[in-house]
């Protein structure tokens, strides 16, 4: 903005300020209005959902998996995301950092005189582009699982089926959950990019050679002979029953 | 000789009539008599402080045509952090910061004192209704481009703002002090941690000490209840003088009804 | 315009500047000199009770923090194929908040890489993810240390193998006494498994590391180690 578009900036808007109402009584009514409004949100989300108190503190926990307040779950997320180990400080502390001095610089960037939404594209893509991409990643953070649960229900054929095939599925799905596969590999919604994607892998892949990679894995997937047979089925059974379109 | 003596000071000059007087007999009337008693202290309040030009100048300065309800957000922040002002120094009547007895202190507000449950309530989703809030008022100053000449200060105040209630939401999150509040405040440090050079010195200074230590609640409560608070107080003083002092934004598609002839040759 | 600036020179002493009084050389009129010694007093009088409030707030930074070795059993509890979770108390006084968990075994000279000495007959494996501290666990299906929040997996000697953690998972000093094995202070180790003074999690070992994210003065490995 160069001294004359201040000028008319500043000129214009003492016009429409004189033509304005004054703060007391009119603003301030609706002020009060929006200040109901508030109260009543904060008080009905106190009596609906109450102060949950969880378990007390346990620093010696294995079994919990922390997840923060919604309003860092984008933050959350983009940490969940960036992988590379040698990427870690950038994503923990580069990237908010960045992002909170462009937003502090942003005046002293963005300086034409429009102020009319429509005739400023580049902020407002920009903008819309940001909120979109918290939006995103706060879903996204909101609905990562622990990589100790499988969120899946069994396919139509194994519960129609029943009996038996039905146990193993929910056996091996047991077994999954708790051997860390999910650490690498994804199933469903939920899991690592690590190794392959396993959601589908009982289209791609027989019994015989599922089983084969278990005990016999390439790098640097573990081996998995530990396992009792039994276990091991009832996993081989559970990934077989991934197929295409079955979920 | 009398015209060179220097003016009467206001406070001293004889008043207007009141409004009882007016009708030129003494109050009579119990109403009257009140009304008249609080004038006069009003006056003799103003006598001493000269108040009444600054609240005349902040409550009956002009609002532009055209403002909407977008234009309360700012005023609902500062209402969330006054009723968040309230519930905290009640449940700090309560609380305990200490490692061993802050969780059972939590657990006697909510389940044993009358009321703690719900005030406790609002204290927690008060600051995700805080939160919300501070984001939607950033967002109506972004769009409608109300940081732009001559407010650029003042939205640099904002995002001072912005950054001291999410400190806030991070410090208060340790407070309840159960598995959620533990973990996430472990995350939240070692994120802290990562800064280069000065990360792990700040780490130690936050939880006094290389662990989780005896005095880390007391730390976060501190922080929590009065250096926070202070500076968020402080700063919306600033912000808000800057609001009064350079007038609320008018939607930008609001223009003025000034003949375009005269416009023209304003250009 | 040299000339002129050489002519409109400042005076540099009082008796220059014709002030009643001046002594010979001069430089700080008297009032100049009363006004700054005012201020320099009130500068004194606000750093008398910033800067104290300022090194209490600051003091634990350079305290050492108290080291202690505790005893975890007998060291026939403990195999060298797989970990035994042990809980430990790091700091005294405050209860659960001030315990861990530990997995231990003994050090197993097929699997492990490094040198064996006085503290490593046993391996003490903290469970902080050193991505951002969050609870690992050990799997034993799989041999891993797997953390539940971003997806760090680590091998069987701690290292990582794969996720975001900067670097393996960090140790305890452990020794043997009167058959009991005890584990002493926490140490941070980079990926060749070399000792370093503890860190936080999310501060790499390995390259300039170890100079970006400095040793605090609270906290420091076993000399010589």
């Amino acid at each position: 903005m160069n001294a004359r578009e201040k000028e008319a900036y500043l000129r214009e808007y003492s016009i429409l300020k004189s033509q304005g109402k004054p703060f007391f009584p009119y603003s301030v009514a609706k002020d009060g209005l929006m200040a109901v409004v508030v109260m009543a949100s904060i008080i009905g989300m106190s009596l609906l959902f109450g102060a949950e108190l969880g378990p007390k503190a346990d620093p010696t926990t294995t079994t919990y998996t922390p997840r923060p307040e919604w309003y860092f779950f984008f933050l959350f997320e983009v940490l969940r995301v960036i992988k590379p180990p040698s990427l870690t400080p950038l994503a923990s502390i580069g990237v908010p950092t960045i992002c909170m001095i462009l937003l502090f610089l942003l005046p002293f960037y963005d300086r034409g005189p429009e102020r009319r939404p429509e005739r400023r594209p580049i902020a407002m893509a920009a903008g819309l582009f940001t909120i979109a991409a918290m939006a995103f990643l706060t879903y996204e953070g909101a609905i990562a699982g622990s990589p100790n649960q499988v969120d899946m229900e069994a396919p139509a054929a194994v519960a129609a089926a029943g009996g038996e095939t039905l146990r193993q599925w929910e056996s091996g799905k047991q077994v999954v959950a708790q051997s860390g596969c999910l650490a690498c590999h994804k199933i469903g919604h939920n899991g690592g990019v690590l190794g392959p994607d396993l959601t589908e892998i009982g289209s791609a892949a027989s019994r015989a050679s599922l089983a084969r990679v278990l005990v016999n894995p390439t790098q640097p997937m573990p081996e998995y002979s530990a396992l009792s047979e039994s276990k091991r089925d009832d996993l081989v059974e559970f990934l077989a029953q991934l197929k295409t379109g079955s979920h | 000789m009398a015209n060179l003596r220097p003016p009467l000071p206001r406070a001293l000059r004889p008043k207007p009539k009141g409004p009882s007087e007016d009708n030129g007999h003494a109050p009579t009337g119990a109403r009257e008599a009140v009304a008249e008693k609080g004038i006069s202290a009003v006056d003799w309040v103003d006598e001493r402080t000269s108040l009444s030009g600054g609240a005349r100048w902040l409550m009956f300065r002009k609002i532009p045509r055209g403002t909407n309800w977008f234009y309360t957000l700012g005023s609902a922040t500062l209402f969330a952090f006054l009723a968040q002002a309230v519930t905290g120094v009640i449940l700090a009547m309560y609380y305990d910061p200490s490692a061993t007895r802050a969780y059972e202190s939590v657990r006697y507000i909510t389940n044993e004192v009358f009321l703690g449950e719900f005030v406790r309530g609002m204290h927690k989703w008060g600051s995700t209704v805080m939160v919300i809030l501070v984001f939607l008022h950033m967002g109506r100053t972004f769009f409608y481009g109300a940081y732009k000449y001559p407010r650029e200060l003042n939205w640099v105040i904002g995002v001072v703002l912005l950054l001291l209630t999410l400190f806030m939401s991070f410090t208060g999150y340790l407070l309840p002090f159960d598995q959620r509040s533990f973990w996430a405040t472990t995350v939240g440090v070692a994120i802290n941690g990562t800064g280069p050079l000065v990360g792990p010195y700040l780490n130690d200074f936050l939880r006094a000490g290389p662990e989780f230590g005896t005095t880390t609640l007391a730390r976060f409560y501190a922080l929590h209840m009065l250096v926070l608070p202070g500076a968020i107080a402080a700063m919306i003083g600033a912000h808000l003088y800057l609001v009064a002092r350079l007038g609320t934004t008018a939607p930008p598609w609001i223009k003025t009804d000034i003949d375009p002839e005269l416009r023209k040759e304003d250009a | 315009m040299p000339r002129d600036r050489k002519q409109s020179k400042q005076p540099k002493t009082t008796l220059e500047e014709q002030i009643p009084g001046a002594f010979e050389g001069e430089t700080v009129s008297r009032r100049r000199f009363m006004t700054g010694t005012a201020h320099a007093a009130g500068g004194i009088a606000v750093a008398a009770f910033t800067l104290p409030a300022v090194g209490m707030a600051i003091g634990p930074m350079f305290e050492k923090a108290e080291q202690n070795w505790e005893s975890v059993g007998p060291i026939g509890d403990f195999a060298d194929d797989t970990y035994i979770p042990r809980t430990l108390t790091i700091v005294r006084g405050i209860g659960d908040a001030g315990k861990t968990t530990v997995y231990i075994r003994q050090y197993n000279s097929q699997l492990d890489s490094e040198e064996r000495d006085e503290y490593n007959e046993f391996i003490a494996i903290s469970t902080r993810c050193m991505h951002l501290g969050c609870p690992v666990r050990f799997v034993g299906a799989s041999q891993r240390f797997i953390c539940p929040c971003h997806g760090g997996v680590y091998d069987f000697e701690g290292k990582v193998s794969g996720g975001p953690p900067v670097r393996p998972l960090d140790r305890f000093y452990t020794r043997v006494r009167n058959g009991q094995l005890e584990i002493g202070p926490r140490f941070s180790v980079n990926s060749e498994l070399r000792r370093f003074s503890p860190r936080d999690p999310g501060m790499p070992l390995d390259g300039i590391g170890q100079y970006v994210y400095p040793a605090r003065p609270t906290t420091r490995k076993i000399p010589g180690t």
